[in-house]
């Protein structure tokens, strides 16, 4: 239409350029033709839309132009030359010097005027271009979002099996109890979650509508000028009037409870589109009929999406329970009562509306990321990037609450703390044989371990080789200490990190100065690394402990000795047991007492001696378990660190917690689905790390006895399969040990 | 191992078990193995019978993997070999031992290092088993324990020619600690034997005097 208008505009300006112009027909033509060209200039600057047409156009009606002008000189044949010339046409084509001036000049401005077209529409078509390189730009973007929200959903996916398998796995009923009320909460949290991430997209606004208004400066500087902008903005509003429809209907149409929660906190967004709309009142009646027919599609698309999510969650819940069953026999627990399952089947609806409302926040979000990305619309595209936000929230809170966080609705923050699971992050493989123990520095990434191998190795994690292909670094060990002629079997450090003791099958401990953890791994041959040997057991050296100074061992010639490692007699003392208590397996010291250490029996009791007297202190014993003791055979045992309670860990699965003071069972669990063969406690009595011969390493809250998380971690050889576990005194490492040759470190 | 409560062994050594009892269980036939690590369990259990007995230890189970059986040998001869390490550092110091040799014919230079170096003889036995122990233990070369790659196979032979020669160093300069550990492990018999018959070596390398053929019969005098 408005090149229409002009191409005519430019016609009729002819004619009267030619009855003014009498006589001067020449001056005429040229007049006219200028006049047009500003037509058609104006045109094409103002025309928008289809330009490359209206250009042609108005090329086409020069030439009439030129006609024109000559018929205009005719009909006002009021000037003698005018006539002349008119006449000389009419008869013969003589060529006259005005003639060919005229034709000349006449040339030159159509030449001139299709050269400023060309200019236009070159301008136009390199707009379209960048145009169309922005969207392909916003689309690769939002593949490589939607493949990474893929990944974030099959990680919670993952997570919620996790988290089942552990629920029901470890806990007892009482604590199943406490939890429900938990679950219940986190399940109807769904708008308290949604209004408390309000605050997020609001945020995410104002700075997104800061950066886009100073872009637009940036624009309007370099020479962008509106009218291309306003290109763009024709283009983006096409998408919008989808988006739109999509939004209202989205919240609007109500396609579920869950979809309200995921909806109303973004029920800002139609509004501002309305506006938006309205303000511009631009968007034709054509432009609606499509937008409610790919509107329709995406309404069947989620009901598909919706079909498709339940039946997945259908089939997870299937497995569920039989796992479920499966362990809880195998733990010989309390069977899953009915309110278990209640909490359930209210999680699985739960999350499988939170997949319903991602979806749809997805297809909507990926129309407003569209916008944001060509930087026209502001709100809608901060918008659009708020929910994305919002979403990526609402899935760590999802993940989030499987960590039994009682507040649900306290925000991911809250919960941050509770729910670290630990992840595998480096293999050290460089032994032939199981590694027996290992033992961190208590300052530095730095660890060694033992191995049935006869050698030590030390670790800087610091140091490390990517493997290929996987998330898991490889170390390389700095350094192996030789002196053992058989399995080593158990490690102990000074609390300074400089040395570190070794017992092994042979009976000796070794002495040994840490090497620099930046050492060359094939430097020279240092003898002084290996600064002493303490002979004294006559059979092998099981358990070894550190306390300042001083180390404590136990062996299998029956005897516990206390040691200082530097004197000029080592040997301090001897502690001797009962032949009824057969020999010795585990020692340590007991922390909040000094000069108490507490050993474990193969009679299956632990006793706690004063290292000064030599006088047994206390017996831990439960009366009720003194029948048939010969599978409750204790495989490690550890003192609290702050708390006069012994853990114990037991080859009939359990793990059995004691008090100091009266000897006395505080508490007793199945533990694992195999022996439990080693126990560490971190820096701060928190938590309780448990390996098994099940392959296994779990975590446990030592406040509620709780698993937190379970992790399979080595395989087996012959019957054996994790030997060691380890926390990092202050860093957040955990380690463990195994019989298939490997360590592996988790952070 | 007083582990035989009810049917089942549980093959364990608890913490608390005698040295003498160590790895004392009932032997465990091959088939039932079905742990990744069954090779290793298979020969370990071989040689924790009887030692001497080399013919049995390298005779090769029916329907296994060459290279798997050739990588765990391997693997159980470096960790074998850190016991004639921890008796070599006693004697063998970098002021008596300037080079690692063994006949006066050559010099080894140690691998392990980005340009090979004139390490003295205790640095070359330490670097090449650590060095073997990497290589061995290698993500990259060697993934699994049950299949390995015929690319990775070829390593095997590098390994074997390094770590030959600290036996070779061992014999011809440390014969007394060569001998007594002989005696007890029967191990440099046990590794010829092996190096010949999967033909990882040449014969002209193999200069510890052990004449294989000869000594297949139990009863070979060492020392």
């Amino acid at each position: 239409m408005g090149t229409n208008s002009g191409a005519t505009a430019g016609i009729n300006n002819k004619p009267v350029g030619g009855a003014t112009g009498a006589g001067v027909l020449v001056g005429g033509g040229v007049g006219g033709a200028n006049s047009s060209i500003g037509g058609v200039l104006s045109n094409s600057l103002g025309g928008g839309g289809g330009l490359s047409i209206g250009g042609l156009n108005a090329g086409g009606q020069n030439a009439n132009v030129g006609g024109m002008g000559n018929v205009g000189g005719d009909d006002g044949g009021n000037g003698m030359v005018g006539g002349g010339v008119n006449n000389q046409q009419a008869t013969t084509p003589q060529y006259t010097i005005p003639g060919i001036l005229h034709f000349i000049q006449h040339e030159w401005s159509r030449f001139e005027l299709e050269r400023s077209q060309w200019d236009v529409d070159r301008a136009e078509l390199q707009a379209r271009i960048a145009m169309l390189l922005g969207e392909r730009k916003c689309l690769e973007s939002l593949k490589s979002d939607l493949t990474r929200r893929i990944k974030m959903l099959e990680y919670a996916l993952r997570q919620e099996r996790a988290k089942f398998y552990r629920l029901k796995y470890g806990t007892d009923p009482p604590q199943l109890n406490e939890f429900k009320p938990s679950n219940e909460d986190a399940g109807l949290a769904g708008e308290v979650a949604t209004d408390s991430e309000v605050p997020y997209s609001s945020v995410s606004n104002t700075t997104w509508r800061q950066g886009r208004q100073m872009l637009r400066q940036y624009l309007a500087e370099i020479g962008y000028t509106d009218n291309i902008i306003d290109v763009r903005s024709n283009r983006v509003r096409s998408i919008l009037g989808l988006n739109n429809n999509a939004e209202h209907d989205g919240s609007g149409g109500g396609l579920g409870g869950g979809l309200g929660g995921g909806t109303g906190g973004e029920n800002l967004s139609p509004n501002i589109n309305g506006n938006e709309s309205n303000k511009r009142a631009s968007e034709t009646e054509g432009r609606h009929t499509p937008a409610k027919k790919v509107q329709q599609s995406i309404d069947e698309i989620i009901v598909d999406t919706e079909a498709a999510v339940m039946a997945n969650f259908e089939f997870l819940g299937a497995t569920e329970m039989s796992d479920d069953d499966e362990i809880s026999d195998d733990l010989e627990m309390v069977a899953t009562d009915n309110d278990d399952t209640d909490v359930k089947m209210a999680k699985r609806a739960k999350s499988g509306k939170d997949m319903l409302t991602e979806d749809l926040e997805a297809d909507v979000g990926e129309q407003l990321l569209n916008d944001m990305n060509l930087m026209t619309e502001e709100v809608d595209g901060s918008l659009g990037l708020g929910e994305l936000a919002q979403l990526t929230v609402n899935n760590e809170s999802d993940g989030a609450y499987d960590a039994n966080s009682k507040d649900g609705t306290g925000g991911s923050a809250g919960g941050a703390g509770y729910r670290k699971t630990w992840n595998a992050k480096y293999t050290l493989r460089s032994h032939f044989d199981g590694v027996r123990s290992l033992i961190f520095h208590p300052e530095e990434p730095v660890l060694i371990t033992a191995s049935e191998d006869h050698t030590l190795k030390l670790w800087n994690l610091q140091k490390t080789v990517q493997a290929k292909k996987s998330a898991s670094l490889d170390v390389e060990p700095l350094y192996t200490f030789r002196a053992h002629t058989g399995p080593v079997l158990c490690l102990g450090m000074s609390s300074s990190g400089e040395t570190c003791y070794s017992g092994g099958l042979d009976g000796n401990i070794e002495c040994w100065q840490l090497p620099s953890p930046n050492i060359d791994p094939y430097d020279c041959y240092d003898p002084n690394v290996h600064s002493g040997t303490l002979e004294g057991h006559t059979d092998a050296v099981w358990g070894l402990t550190t306390m300042q100074s001083n180390i404590v061992s136990c062996s299998a010639d029956g005897t516990v000795k206390l040691w200082s490692p530097y004197n000029k007699e080592p040997l301090l003392r001897t502690y001797t047991a009962s032949e009824a208590e057969g020999a010795p397996s585990s020692v340590d010291f007991v922390r909040n007492e000094v000069d108490h250490i507490v050993v474990a029996y193969n009679s299956a009791h632990c006793i706690v001696y004063d290292t000064e007297t030599g006088k047994q202190v206390v017996r831990l014993e439960a009366a009720q378990e003194m029948s048939g003791n010969t599978g409750k055979f204790i495989n490690k045992v550890v003192s609290h660190p702050t708390l006069p309670i012994t853990i114990t860990a037991h080859e009939d699965r359990h793990i059995r917690f004691w008090d100091n003071t009266s000897g006395t069972l505080v508490h007793s669990m199945v533990a694992h689905l195999e022996p439990v063969t080693s126990l560490a406690v971190d820096a701060h009595g928190l938590y309780l790390l448990s390996g098994s011969h099940d392959c296994s390493i779990r975590l446990w809250n030592l406040d509620n006895k709780t698993c937190v998380q379970e992790i399979t971690a080595h395989r087996k050889k012959f019957d054996e399969s994790i030997f060691d576990v380890a926390f990092h005194a202050t860093k957040p490492y955990i380690a463990s040990a195994g019989a298939d040759g490997l360590a592996k470190v988790f952070v | 191992m007083k582990m035989a409560d009810g049917s089942t062994i549980l093959r364990r050594n608890r913490p608390g078990t005698k040295s003498k009892d160590f790895c004392r269980w009932p032997d465990e036939p091959l088939e039932e193995m079905d742990s990744t690590l069954a090779v290793q369990q298979y020969i370990q259990q071989l040689i924790k019978r009887d030692p001497s007995n080399v013919e049995l230890i390298l005779t090769m189970p029916e329907a296994q993997d060459e290279g798997v059986w050739k990588y765990e040998h391997l693997r159980q001869f470096c960790m074998e070999l850190n016991g004639l390490a921890v008796r070599l550092q006693k004697e063998c110091s970098p002021s008596t031992c300037t080079q690692m040799t063994a006949t006066d014919q050559w010099i080894f230079l140690c691998a392990a290092h980005k340009t090979p170096k004139e390490c003295p003889a205790i640095d070359y036995t330490r670097h090449t088993l650590d060095g073997a122990a990497c290589l061995l233990n290698s993500n990259k070369y060697f993934p699994s324990r049950v299949s390995i790659k015929e690319s990775s196979v070829t390593k095997l032979g590098s390994v074997c020619r390094r770590v030959y020669r600290i036996f070779s160093h061992a014999y011809f300069h440390h014969r007394r600690i060569f001998d007594e550990f002989e005696a007890e492990t029967y191990l440099c018999h046990r590794f010829t034997h092996f190096v010949t018959k999967y033909n990882l070596m040449s014969k002209e390398n193999l200069i510890v005097p052990i004449n294989v053929g000869e000594n297949a019969a139990p009863g070979e005098s060492e020392a």
